[in-house]
């Protein structure tokens, strides 16, 4: 971008590294959150995530395999139990090694520690180890200390555990078949000339993610069916608190708000103002009234009671933004559709609602966002003790358990709830940038 | 056409895991050594075909899913449809039900105290006299119990309200066997040797305790606990009482004299893994783990029975990780007191499949299928200890069955401002370096506040 004079600035560089640097710094934490979601709870409490990127050296505690399974007589009448220290895959290179907790570093690979009672254990670096022992050995496995250096690794376990059992994977590989077939069809249909090629390439990659879906399921449906059974219902659920809880403020605050910016009326400027004082007043106010309310008419807790709700608690700010929008809009538009006998309906829907699409479009975004990641409203309103009703925000809260130690479902829960929220948001996001300036600049 | 996308994806998990979804029973009748007598008494006396019973409370996975087994029994015994519900806020949403009138029909309380409220306010149904009977009956130190779950009622005398079900074990030392064995220690059985072995460690090199206070909001409660326990080994019972209700002061001498039997463990940073500054900001779930740490950052964590939850994946206790008795002082004559908590069932919207369900409650069968399921304790002495899920559990359980002193929280007793507010952020300045003295004094001004 150039600036009004058409050169550039020469302190151009500096405002570039500073928008860099605040990127890096904004999405940090997000970055790790992130990383320790494909990582188990006991890395996550060991080592930070950043160490979880490059080869670590680490102290363990491991065990040889059981000697009532394992133990096999030898010729000379000893016994010995043979194997690896590490399950299969693992390529840990191993630099020293104890029996003790007390000297977890007593020996290298190679060494042949004594355990007393006739028992030796050697192990070499990848941790083939041999335990022998004179008599038969029994009880539980030689607890063994390893200090080695690990290739990093990852697991996608947490991801199984909030959607279900192989649920990440299908979506990923259907995702990425989706992408390629909408790729090529965007192509193809953009050579033949067709004018809205990407509305083709959408659709085509979004029937293929379908049929994928229907034809092969989501999931390999083995352990996990309980946990993706909820997450699904708790999705939908969400859904159906979400749209209408998005729409049905908007349809009303777009009327109240052309009312209170072009309609003259008594009042209008002290209704504006008792508006705009209700921005500030704090929703946990109104919760326990509210609800007695909708027992004391009949709705009870319930979809019809969260969308009131949500409504009520949304309006202020979207009338107050949908406002200013329209107010700053050009009056010769509005007095010349009045000059040609227009009524107020029709310069509404035919001038005013065009015109107001990004302030309507940014408010959908916030309220969006808001009732999706909502769990308070919902609680309260929504969610009774039938257990039928539930939120993606109250099953993840669920899925920490009773004491809430569980960061790395946290983690991963937290991208699977960001995930819609994000979409909604890089599809609208020209007009969320758009709509954030509505009525701050005349 | 985005939400078609999202809504088909959905509705496939949703088709793939509603197969599994069909209810069963997870022990089938006559298996394991349940008391199966009394399940199919219960049942014979009891049709609720057609009525519900909704609960609310404080559980979440696992152990919501352990209480939704035992549950399942009862619908089958009677018909009924009960539903549970857990919440991670669930003190603050019952209070916003029971105001609004929306409450469940029955309500899981972590501690006496927030009870005790809703009760006054007239919002509990007194569970009569036979319940009070049948718990002086079958639970050991019954009167304690009975004290603990009775309440003032909206106006008249009081009320017997809470019913216990779910007991934990506070008094509770964790180690880890093997690393005893390769340090060669044994497991104290008084006061004085443990406060030996502790001095034992440090002069072979390592780092005695693991203590962690943080919980987030909740930050220092694992403190009060510790002082509580030192109370009831100092002090008579019912010195301890009085604390709790304030008619001794909190910063009278005795209380100041179990406060720094605490900071002997937690302020010394050779006791304790990371040193005492460590103590308040580590986080009382990750505590424990440094036992397993490679080499051990610490040999012994005092926690209640619930603990295991946060030892690494894989665990085993009785195998890798055992406990013993937080001991008392030889010198001291004050018997074996227990410390522990638990959570307790009252009704908050009374109906004839409500009262059902309490009752069945009392059934041998409905405590042994969750001791079973293990994350569970019961002071009933008309219970199979065979039944717990592992020799752990049933040794604490014992624990609770041969009590001579049974005291709880003392901390979820006092009023809330003190037991789950000042108490918990003057144990934190305490281990931050505050005196004994001090703590206690501003303990006792906010508790004279409230007054």
């Amino acid at each position: 971008m150039s600036n009004i004079a058409g050169t550039k600035s020469s302190l151009n560089w500096a405002v570039q590294i500073s928008v860099v640097l605040l990127v890096v710094l904004w999405i940090f934490p997000t970055v790790g959150l992130f990383v320790s979601s494909f990582r188990t709870a006991d890395q996550i409490s060991s080592t930070g995530w950043w160490k979880a990127l490059f080869p670590t050296e680490q102290s363990e505690t491991l065990r040889a395999a059981d000697p009532d399974d394992f133990a096999v007589q030898l010729d000379d009448g000893t016994w010995a139990v043979t194997g690896n220290l590490y399950e299969e895959g693992a390529q840990a290179s191993i630099s020293s090694w104890g029996t003790s907790s007390r000297d977890i570093s007593a020996y290298v690979p190679g060494d042949i520690a004594d355990l007393g009672d006739g028992e030796t254990i050697t192990m070499n670096e990848t941790g083939d180890y041999v335990w022998t022992s004179v008599e038969q050995p029994s009880g539980r496995g030689q607890r063994v200390f390893v200090t080695a250096t690990n290739p990093p690794e990852f697991t996608l376990e947490n991801y199984d555990t909030v959607l279900g059992e192989g649920v990440i994977q299908s979506i990923l590989i259907y995702a990425a078949a989706a992408a390629v077939v909408a790729v090529v069809v965007g192509f193809a249909t953009k050579s033949v000339g067709l004018s809205n090629f990407k509305m083709a390439a959408y659709l085509s990659g979004i029937v293929v993610f379908l049929v994928l879906s229907l034809v092969y399921g989501l999931g390999t449906g083995q352990g996990g069916g309980q946990a993706s059974d909820n997450m699904a219902k708790a999705f939908f659920n969400t859904l159906t608190v979400t749209i209408p809880a998005t729409i049905i403020p908007i349809t009303v605050a777009a009327f109240a708000a052309y009312a209170l910016a072009w309609m003259d009326f008594p009042g209008r400027a002290l209704l504006i103002a008792a508006i705009v004082g209700l921005l500030v007043v704090p929703l946990q106010l109104a919760l326990i009234p509210l609800l007695r309310l909708h027992l004391q008419i009949g709705i009870g807790k319930g979809y019809l009671g969260v969308w009131l709700a949500h409504t009520g608690f949304g309006m202020p700010l979207a009338i107050y933004l949908l406002r200013n929008y329209m107010a700053g809009l050009p009056r010769d538009i509005i007095e010349n559709a009045r000059v040609d006998g227009a009524t107020e309906y029709q310069i509404f829907t035919r001038i005013i609602l065009p015109l107001s699409f990004p302030a309507l479009a940014s408010f959908a975004i916030f309220q969006f966002l808001w009732t999706w990641n909502d769990l308070l409203v919902a609680l309260v309103f929504l969610i009774d003790s039938s257990g039928q009703t539930t939120v993606m925000t109250r099953q993840i809260v669920e899925l920490l358990g009773t004491r809430g130690g569980n960061w790395e479902i946290l983690a991963t829960a937290a991208f699977v709830s960001i995930s819609v929220p994000l979409i909604v948001f890089f599809a609208m996001q020209k007009y969320l940038v758009r709509g954030l300036l509505a009525g701050s600049v005349k | 056409m985005k939400m078609k996308y999202y809504a088909g994806a959905a509705a496939l998990a949703l088709i793939a895991g509603s197969a599994n979804a069909a209810g069963h029973l997870i022990f089938a009748d006559g298996e394991g050594d349940f008391n199966w007598d009394s399940l199919a008494a219960f049942a014979e006396a009891h049709d609720y075909s057609g009525q519900s019973v909704t609960i609310s409370g404080p559980w979440m996975s696992p152990e919501a899913d352990y209480f939704n087994n035992m549950i399942a029994y009862f619908e089958e015994a009677t018909g009924a449809d009960v539903s549970y519900v857990g919440s991670d806020s669930f003190e603050q949403q019952i209070v916003i039900d029971v105001e609004a009138g929306s409450a469940p029909n029955v309500a899981v309380f972590p501690q006496p105290g927030l009870a005790a409220v809703l009760a006054s306010q007239g919002a509990l149904t007194p569970l009569g006299d036979d319940a009070r009977q049948w718990v002086m009956d079958n639970y050991a130190a019954g009167q304690s119990w009975i004290d603990l779950g009775t309440y003032d009622n909206a106006g008249n005398g009081d009320d017997f309200f809470g019913f216990f079900f779910n007991v934990n074990v506070k008094s509770l030392v964790w180690y880890v066997p093997e690393n005893f064995e390769d340090a060669g220690y044994e497991v104290p059985t008084s006061m004085e040797e443990l406060k030996a072995l502790t001095d034992q460690i440090v002069a072979d090199g390592g780092t005695p305790w693991c203590i962690g206070l943080g919980s987030g909001a909740a930050t220092g409660w694992p403190a009060t606990d510790w002082v509580e326990d030192l109370m009831l080994r100092t002090q008579p019972a019912d010195v301890y009482d009085a604390w709790t209700t304030n008619d001794l002061a909190f910063n009278s001498p005795e209380v100041i004299g179990a406060m720094e039997e605490f900071g002997w463990f937690a302020k010394n940073d050779a006791y304790v893994a990371g040193g005492a500054g460590a103590v308040a900001s580590t986080d009382f779930r990750d505590s424990p783990k440094g036992m397993f740490d490679t080499p051990p950052a610490c040999y012994m964590h005092r926690q209640a029975s619930f603990i295991p939850a946060f030892f690494p994946e894989g665990t085993e206790v009785g195998e890798d990780a055992d406990f013993f008795y937080f001991p008392s002082y030889a010198d001291k004559d004050l018997g074996n007191p227990v410390l522990g908590g638990g959570t307790l069932l009252a009704v908050t919207d009374d109906s004839d499949a409500t009262q059902g369900f309490m009752e069945f409650l009392q059934t041998p069968f409905a405590q042994e299928v969750m001791m079973a399921q293990g994350g569970f304790l019961t002071p009933h002495l008309g219970v199979n200890n065979d039944n717990y899920a592992s020799d752990a559990l049933a040794s604490q359980g014992a624990i609770l069955q041969g009590a001579t002193t049974f005291r709880f929280d003392g901390s979820d007793l006092m009023p809330g401002a003190v037991g789950a507010g000042s108490f918990w952020t003057g144990m934190v300045d305490f281990v931050g370096g505050a005196s004994a003295e001090d703590v206690a004094t501003s303990i006792q001004e906010s508790w004279d506040a409230i007054k």
